[in-house]
């Protein structure tokens, strides 16, 4: 064996070497990879993660890349490598005859030969495994079986986690696409040809648009979503008709360049289509009701009365009621604070009162307000609005039938109103619905 | 092609071999005690000297004589006693009258020899006793004004006996130091002692030839100091010494620097008689315990606790 074939014999020795030691830091990193990943499995099933699959992935994928970096880092040297060949019944011939490599003298050449001819004799006795501990592979293996059943087990959590990411997901294309109006309006308040009110009246818009785009990003369940969607929607509906008048009186005044108004008509345009949009999505909506769906009754009715408004046979309907009595969220509340009618019972009962909004105002007359004798704490009605706590209306007849008063709303309005300012001032209602529930009480005058 | 191919006495091979024949022609005349044999072996091999510490009658003297035979080396045995002097030990200066009239000459004591046997060496008083040091460390004695050489190679082996402590005066430190070996010497077994008793009774005495000579000793030694230790095992060796000063609880005082110079030699010999032409962990491991034994003194807690210095450079070597 010449000196080179010795350096060789050494060299193929380490490169074994380095592989062993790596495929045992993987394994050991796997493992390690592994048990992070059965944590974030194992978080999916109390909190909503919907990457949690990613996030798995990210851990092995960071254990593999900790298990190369740590290998390269500290790979087997030349003399290590020697160290471990001696191990094997060499004596520490090895690692001195390659120490002394360059070096010369009688008992060097002697020696350097002696632990060749060793070498080429045992070499058969140098055996380095190149996999780990069959014990560690196992583990490993259990490991990630453990890991797949957790992340093939389905569980409510992870349908939360997924259904949030859906809605997150809608929210951002609806802040871009609010985003979108938001510049338009702001393209059209620079022009000079608008009197101050009128761009005073954009900035309004703007401002509610951009109100529209805080609850889109805080939304965090369908019910929020639908809630933001609806006052989005009932905004695009003033706005749009608010624009399209805007829009036909600059043209009557012929003060403004064509553009302008076109481009406010066609913003208006925009507008009404996207309201109608959200409409639609509310008459889908409905037809689910009429099949039964009980989820699929609380959208569409809310679709429906949105669009209908003052449709009072609607507000008559003691199945409304029923829904609002239910209390699970705002939105069945929002129908009768808009219906004026028999809802508005239950709109008190669920707590909520700032979330809805009503279209019914806009197409029929106010006649009469039904005025419960008990409201909020009452002996009918648990639960304290004030701490949100879950509220429960009891009644055993419709709303019409309520024991109380009727008495025209001109006489109610002015207080209703004022009450209504004093809890905008003392910040009682979400950010969002102070502009709506101004519009609607600017609707009475 | 160099010298030593030729199997000249520069020839590594072909003195390893020799040397392994004087050990088997040194068991010739001892019986059992090979590892004893070994270490003495080892010893001259590296130009130290040894302590030999067991009972009488182990045939300590036999091995030192046997030993002077097989390498046809003139060996002395000095009786240590509480009255010797060291002038005893070391020679006088005398009156010599001649014709030319008197002048002081110096009369070369019992030292001048290349095997020493300083029997129950703790028996002498310390002025005595350090009469050997010169001798032992340079290999030169001084009397009056004037050094004399000691002929190479020099050994002495010394031996004290382990039970009786009444009117001895243990070695110092400094001196036990001085010594490369501290071997024990234990009673043989049945078969052993059968076959040594067969051997000294019997009628015939083993003729015991001479293998090499000193000049061949000495070159045996000058390769032993060529022989290379790797890094790995360098850096283990010292490794051990350092650890003797590491705050171990058994261990008031650790090796001096010479432990650490005498265990390389102790290996390298050790590889060289085994044939091999470097050092291995093995080599230190077992050398550590001749080498360091009585180079560290133990702390009271190890004397009350009954651990023994060769448990503590056990502990250390693990």
């Amino acid at each position: 064996m010449g000196q080179s074939e010795f350096v060789k014999v050494i060299q193929n020795c380490r490169q074994r070497l380095n592989l062993a030691d790596f495929m045992k830091k993987l394994v050991s990193a796997l493992s390690i990879g592994a048990g992070v990943g059965i944590l974030f499995q194992a978080a999916a099933f109390v909190m909503p993660l919907y990457y949690v699959g990613l996030y798995t992935g990210l851990a092995l994928i960071l254990a593999l890349l900790a298990a190369s970096v740590a290998a390269y880092a500290k790979r087997t040297s030349m003399e290590q490598t020697a160290l471990v060949m001696d191990s094997f019944g060499f004596d520490e011939r090895i690692v001195t005859a390659y120490g002394n490599l360059e070096k010369e003298g009688a008992l060097v050449a002697l020696q350097r030969a002696d632990a060749m001819n060793q070498l080429q004799v045992h070499q058969d006795k140098i055996r380095i495994a190149l996999l780990p501990p069959w014990k560690k592979t196992g583990s490993l293996m259990g490991l990630f079986a453990v890991l797949i059943v957790l992340a093939l087990v389905p569980s409510e959590m992870k349908e939360r986690a997924r259904e949030l990411h859906s809605v997150k997901e809608e929210a951002k294309e609806k802040t871009e696409e609010i985003q979108e109006v938001v510049e338009a309006l702001e393209q059209l308040e620079q022009e000079e040809e608008l009197t101050p009110e009128q761009q005073a009246m954009l900035q309004e818009m703007i401002e509610s648009l951009q109100a529209s785009q805080s609850e889109y990003q805080q939304v965090s369940s369908n019910e929020m979503m639908r809630a933001a969607t609806e006052k989005l929607n009932y905004r695009y509906e003033n706005m749009g008709s608010q624009l399209a008048s805007l829009a036909q009186s600059l043209q009557n005044g012929a003060t403004v360049s064509s553009v302008t108004a076109e481009s406010l008509q066609a913003l208006s345009n925009k507008m009404q289509e996207m309201s109608g949009a959200q409409l639609a999505k509310g008459n889908a909506g409905q037809s689910g009701n009429n099949g039964g769906n009980g989820q699929g009754s609380q959208n569409g009715q809310s679709g429906n009365n949105g669009n209908n408004g003052g449709n009072g046979q609607n507000g008559q309907n003691g199945s409304s009621g029923q829904n609002g009595q239910n209390g699970q969220n705002g939105q069945p509340g929002n129908n009768g604070n808009g219906g004026q009618n028999g809802n508005n019972g239950n709109n008190d009962g669920n707590g909520e009162p700032g979330s809805g909004r009503g279209t019914g105002t806009a197409d029929t007359p106010h006649d009469y307000v039904s005025i419960p004798n008990d409201i909020a704490d009452s002996g009918n009605l648990t639960g304290n609005a004030v701490d949100h706590d879950a509220s429960e209306y009891f009644h055993a007849q419709n709303g019409l039938s309520w024991e109380g008063t009727h008495m025209s709303h001109e006489a109610v309005i002015g207080s209703y109103e004022q009450n209504a300012y004093e809890g905008i001032a003392a910040g009682k209602y979400p950010s969002g619905m102070e502009e709506i529930i101004k519009a609607y009480f600017s609707n009475f005058n | 092609m160099s010298e030593w191919v030729n199997g000249g006495l520069q020839d590594p091979a072909y003195m390893a071999q020799r040397i392994a024949a004087c050990e088997r022609e040194i068991q010739k005349g001892i019986i059992g005690q090979r590892e004893i044999i070994r270490q003495v072996m080892l010893a001259m091999l590296t130009g130290g000297n040894v302590l030999l510490e067991g009972m009488p009658g182990l045939g300590k003297t036999r091995l030192v004589s046997t030993i002077g035979k097989v390498f046809d080396l003139s060996f002395k045995r000095i009786q240590f006693t509480p009255d010797l002097m060291p002038s005893d030990v070391t020679g006088t200066n005398i009156i010599i009258k001649n014709e030319l009239g008197s002048a002081f000459s110096f009369e070369r004591g019992p030292i001048f020899a290349n095997l020493i046997l300083a029997d129950e060496i703790n028996r002498a008083t310390p002025k005595t006793q350090s009469a050997l040091l010169e001798a032992m460390q340079e290999h030169t004695v001084t009397v009056g004004n004037d050094s004399h050489a000691i002929a190479e190679p020099f050994f002495v082996l010394a031996t004290q006996n382990p039970i009786e402590n009444e009117g001895t005066y243990p070695l110092p430190e400094a001196q036990l130091d001085r010594f490369m070996f501290k071997i024990l010497v234990h009673f043989p077994g049945r078969e052993e002692l059968k076959g040594i008793v067969a051997l000294t009774e019997g009628n015939q005495e083993p003729v015991i030839m001479k293998q090499i000579d000193s000049r061949g000793l000495l070159a045996a030694r000058a390769l032993v100091n060529q022989i290379p230790i790797a890094d790995a095992v360098m850096d283990y060796l010292l490794d051990i010494v350092m650890d003797t000063h590491a705050g171990n609880p058994y261990i008031k005082e650790g090796a001096s620097p010479r432990a650490a110079q005498a265990l390389i030699r102790a290996t390298r010999a050790k590889a060289f008689l085994e044939g091999r032409f470097n050092v291995s962990f093995q080599d230190v491991k077992e050398m550590a315990f001749p080498v360091l034994r009585h180079r560290i003194i133990l702390s009271f807690d190890a004397i009350s606790e009954g651990i023994s210095e060769d448990d503590v450079i056990k502990e250390l070597l693990h």
